[in-house]
């Protein structure tokens, strides 16, 4: 029930911006001459838009791969404090946490920050199981129709298509802002977005993360109240 | 013999999935209202926040096609259509709209 009731969820706004997204992706693996065995693999197992498309431009570039997968790491980068803000929320402590793992991606991690604290525990990992393998299914499908149609795909409809996914995820975060901390996460990455464009390339969104998201914290410790965590 | 390409891909995943796994450990223990959770959490809202907005405002690529008026009133529009009448995909396919509609005028 609370595995369907997940699927469902999933197949709304999640699936349209997972499928415009990748759908892209797999035209862009198309484009760059690769195959759709690569394209499938980097969509469903580095399952990390940014990191993804970092690979893609930088793995044809002079210098070896080292430098091409240093800077994708760097760009998925963010994988790390998402599993730890996440963890906790997924039920009780044990190894049934880990099927989780190939899934946090930043879709099913911002819906389950969303709802996992209105969920039984011991539920919670049987909602994240249903709406990530949804999300993560519309992925791959999505990936090998793109690669399928990327003669048909111009310019323009590819942008829209990738336009679809910021405009996802900045639904999400001005929702969100309804809550103090997550308020002020918005606020200070805001204000520390000009940093992305001063960094080095790889760098640059996790850069900009670490400096508003520690601000944003160091904030929240300040006027620290019990009341407004969520 | 793998391919510069396949090795990569390779090593990208073997980190990826060694980034979640870190992560995973590291609070695995941990309450969620525990300070390092919530920075963490801190943190990652704040590179989400950055990500959409350097894609509105300075997106590198194909992107850049669509003119900077257009994405940042899409953007707008997405929020304000959030505000007014809740959902999910109702704001973003508003924001769609009003992006694409602009940029071919």
């Amino acid at each position: 029930m609370v595995f369907r009731s997940a699927c469902r969820e999933a197949l709304g706004a999640p699936a349209l911006a997972m499928a415009a997204t990748f759908l892209a992706f797999g035209a862009a693996v198309q484009a760059a001459g690769l195959g759709l065995g690569w394209g499938l693999a980097a969509g469903q197992l580095v399952y990390g838009m940014p990191g993804q498309m970092v690979l893609l431009a930088a793995v044809n570039a002079p210098g070896g791969p080292l430098p091409a997968v240093l800077g994708a790491v760097a760009a998925n980068a963010r994988f790390l404090p998402m599993a730890v803000a996440l963890a906790p929320w997924l039920g009780p402590r044990g190894p049934a946490r880990f099927l989780a793992l190939p899934f946090i991606a930043v879709t099913a991690w911002a819906m389950a920050m969303r709802r996992l604290p209105d969920i039984p525990p011991a539920d919670r990992i049987t909602w994240y199981l249903g709406f990530a393998l949804t999300s993560w299914t519309v992925a791959g499908l999505s990936t090998r129709l793109g690669y399928a149609i990327a003669p048909l795909l111009d310019g323009w409809i590819l942008a829209a298509l990738l336009f679809i996914n910021p405009l996802y995820f900045g639904t999400i975060l001005a929702g969100e802002t309804r809550f103090a901390p997550a308020r002020r996460a918005v606020l200070c990455g805001a204000v520390a977005t000009p940093l992305v464009l001063l960094l080095p390339a790889s760098w640059a969104l996790l850069g900009a993360g670490l400096v508003g998201g520690t601000a944003a914290f160091l904030w929240g410790q300040r006027g620290k109240s019990g009341a407004e965590r969520r | 013999m793998l391919s510069a390409a396949d090795l990569a891909l390779v090593l990208l995943i073997l980190a990826c999935a060694a980034m979640r796994a870190v992560g995973l450990l590291v609070a695995g223990r941990l309450r969620t209202d525990h300070p390092f959770v919530r920075w963490a959490a801190s943190v990652a809202l704040a590179t989400l926040t950055a990500f959409v907005l350097a894609a509105v405002i300075a997106p590198g690529g194909i992107l850049a096609e669509i003119p900077l008026v257009s994405r940042v009133a899409g953007l707008s529009a997405s929020v304000a259509i959030l505000f007014w009448r809740g959902g999910l995909a109702l704001p973003v396919l508003g924001g769609l709209a009003v992006t694409l509609g602009l940029a071919a005028l």
